[in-house]
């Protein structure tokens, strides 16, 4: 049985200070019902997928709230929490259900709010992302090891700074044609100097912003999908692998999880991605991005910073670094962004057969890869 | 509401900076910000109360200030209102230690007002209607803070110490006349401090987009549909200055030139004077402006609301501008101190007294 996305919607990547999680997901939802033709009595299961409701908002499994509110009954609602890679596991989880032939609607909704707070608060619950008792007990933060690996990756490959920040000026290049991007505004190697350091030598420009957004996916199976009135696209295939804690690797400038979890769904799938294949990586960091691009054998080690200038179609949303990374709900706008690009509605244009989302908790501490495909 | 045209106006004024300055960097220094922060908001220092400085005392400068360039009989102002979110006491007026200082008459109206940045601008609306009412013949309005800042959070660069005051009376005695003044408020939480809380709290970008911005430019737009004004008919703009970059960024969102927002800027050099901020710019334009020339000055206070007031510069400005010291002057009296002797003179350092 085939999985197939045959209507998706997303909101505005913010920060929302007038909306909560439910009206956001509302947005996002009833235009992905509106984008399917599907209404809210057809939906089998919802899954939803978020990183840090318990820390932000109070609330354990807001899946049970968001069905209530959408109006959902007869449905299964739950959540899934997995941090950094929550909204590939809920995909994952969904495209197992209708593999399986459990369900043939599944409605996956991924939402974040992390402008709740102020900074001080968010960054402590984002830490939560690496090992409390490890890194979050001796103050080390996400920020602390992008600045690590960057260096490590400019002396390794004898790297400037300079070049590092294109992936970021890339990025926001992307984000201003995209209209639902958080910072569509360009940045350029001049901004470098006047950038506040986070952690030197990473600054505000190397970093994902702070974001609120909702995004929903509707995955049904092969018979659903050949009613909808519209090309669908395929969710082929799903693959993860975890990494040593980051104190354990050999080489700091490799992403092994990352690129385990390609050779896997490579050879599985008999794909292989190449600069002209759609992809939408994990970029907290530039240099996250650079690396996943290198991981993925789509550009040689240390030659990312080159090669992503021949790379048409690299997250044409604008990544994490310029869309926005409202945690939960970011690898769903990756999806989007691909079926977008596939189905002719994004701003590229893109004729490919392939395209794949890749998500990652940490600096490849547990990446996600998601292979999409024209259906025909 | 459109009020008091041509009927009202700014008799005198008067400011106060205390002499003390400290680097913003040394501040960003003392707790291992990146230096580059004080440039993203420019600020170059803040100006701090030395140790026997409050509110008060910097009100009463500034008040005695206005009276002089005024002219004015004490016995002649009906009421005193002091802006401020610094009181030296939780409870006992501020405004009527200063209206007896300076020999005020006893019958009058007299109270602090408190929203957070614009209650001293508030004062000035209320003497407008007092004037114009014929309750009373003056009305003074001061706006004094020593503002507080959590050692170490960001408004620590900026918050600082200052005091604006302002004559409000007959129109044909006065230095400027009101023209149009409106009020925007909304429950907007940006910054607060609870009752027992010992410093303010804020809601870093919240501040920005949904306060500040939001209610300055829908106060100033609401002036303008009202009056029918463009921001070609102004000289000058005055904005209120939690640091140097918001008020540029706000008249550039209102369609003012730098040209006319810079010579009101004066944050940058003596920190975010709270509810003398916008004041004080205004003060200085004042100083410098000549007859015919019209000025917006829009303050605004967290929680939130904005004002939008313009005033047309008279030929009475030119003669009381030297009659007492200018907000030029003030800003140019300055002696550097350390982080450690600020931290003495904000109370800042907890010892035993005993």
């Amino acid at each position: 049985m085939k999985t197939c996305v045959i209507g998706s919607g997303v909101t505005k990547v913010d920060r929302h200070y007038d909306k909560n999680y439910l009206v956001l997901i509302d947005e996002a939802v009833s235009k992905a019902l509106a984008d399917s033709g599907l209404d809210v009595s057809d939906i089998e299961y919802l899954v939803v997928s978020t990183a840090f409701p318990e820390s932000i908002l109070n609330q354990a499994d807001p899946s049970t709230y968001i069905a209530q509110n959408l109006g959902f009954r007869k449905v299964k609602a739950l959540t899934v929490s997995s941090g950094e890679v929550s909204g590939a596991v809920a995909l994952d989880y969904a495209h197992a259900l209708i593999r399986s032939g459990k369900a043939s609607r599944v409605l996956v909704v991924g939402f974040e709010k992390m402008s709740e707070y102020p900074s001080w608060v968010i960054n402590k619950v984002y830490t939560k992302i690496l090992e409390y008792e490890v890194e979050g007990i001796k103050n080390v933060t996400p920020p602390d090891y992008a600045a690590l690996i960057t260096n490590e990756y400019m002396r390794r490959y004898g790297v400037s700074r300079e070049s590092i920040i294109r992936w970021s000026i890339k990025m926001h290049e992307n984000a201003v044609k995209t209209p639902h991007a958080q910072l569509q505004f360009t940045i350029s190697t001049d901004s470098l100097s006047r950038a506040l350091r986070i952690s030197e030598p990473i600054t505000m420009l190397d970093s994902h912003p702070t974001s609120d957004g909702a995004a929903a996916l509707l995955l049904v199976n092969e018979s659903v999908a050949k009613k909808a009135d519209k090309a669908p696209i395929e969710l082929v295939d799903v693959e993860s692998s975890v990494n040593l804690p980051i104190y354990l690797r050999e080489d700091l400038t490799y992403f092994s999880a990352t690129a385990a979890a390609y050779k896997r769904l490579s050879s599985r799938n008999g794909v292989r991605l190449t600069t002209n294949t759609a992809v939408n990586v994990y970029d907290t960091y530039d240099i996250y991005g650079l690396l996943t691009i290198e991981a993925l054998e789509i550009c040689a080690r240390g030659e990312a910073v080159r090669c992503m200038d021949e790379m048409p179609y690299l997250n044409v949303g604008g990544g994490l670094k310029a869309r926005g990374h409202p945690v939960g709900a970011t690898p769903l706008y990756q999806v989007h962004e691909l079926r977008e690009l596939m189905t002719g509605v994004s701003w590229a244009k893109y004729d490919g057969e392939i395209s794949l989302a890749h998500a990652m908790s940490g600096p490849d501490n547990n990446a996600w890869l998601i292979l999409l495909r024209r259906w025909a | 509401m459109t009020s008091s045209r041509f009927r009202v106006g700014i008799v005198g004024w008067g400011a106060y900076i205390p002499a003390y300055r400290i680097k913003a960097k040394e501040i960003a220094r003392q707790w291992g910000f990146d230096d580059r922060v004080t440039d993203s908001i420019w600020i170059e220092e803040k100006a701090v109360a030395g140790a026997d400085e409050d509110t008060v005392t910097m009100g009463w400068y500034a008040a005695k200030s206005a009276l002089l360039r005024a002219g004015v009989n004490p016995g002649d102002i009906g009421a005193v209102f002091v802006g401020t979110e610094s009181k030296p006491y939780a409870v006992k007026p501020s405004s009527t230690i200063i209206a007896d200082a300076l020999g005020i008459s006893t019958k009058k109206l007299s109270t602090d007002l408190e929203f957070a940045c614009r209650a001293g601008s508030e004062g000035i609306r209320i003497s407008v209607s007092l004037v114009e009412s014929g309750t009373v013949r003056y009305g003074l309005a001061i706006g004094s803070d020593t503002a507080q800042a959590n050692p170490g959070d960001v408004l620590e660069l900026t918050a600082s110490s200052g005091a604006a005051a302002y004559l409000v009376g007959p129109a044909d005695e006065s230095v400027a006349v009101f023209e149009n003044l409106v009020t925007y408020v909304t429950d907007t939480p940006d910054f607060w401090r609870r009752d027992g809380s010992k410093y303010p709290a804020h809601g870093e970008g919240f501040t920005g987009e949904p306060a500040y911005f939001h209610h300055i430019v829908s106060a100033v737009k609401m002036l303008m549909d009202e009056s029918g004004l463009k921001p070609s008919d102004f000289d000058y703009a005055v904005f209120h200055q939690p640091n140097g970059k918001f008020p540029l960024q706000v008249g550039r969102m209102l369609g003012f030139p730098r040209e006319k927002v810079l010579p009101g800027i004066v944050t940058p050099w003596i920190g975010n004077t709270y509810n003398a901020s916008a004041l004080l710019g205004l003060a200085k334009i004042l100083e410098n402006s000549k007859p015919g020339q019209r000025i917006l000055v829009a303050p605004f206070g967290s929680g939130a609301g904005a004002d939008a007031i313009s005033v047309l510069v008279t030929e009475k400005v030119l003669e009381r501008v030297g009659r007492a010291p200018t907000v030029e002057e003030l800003m140019a009296r300055k002696k550097y101190i350390s982080y450690a002797e600020y931290a003495k003179f904000r109370n800042l350092i907890h010892r035993n007294l005993w």
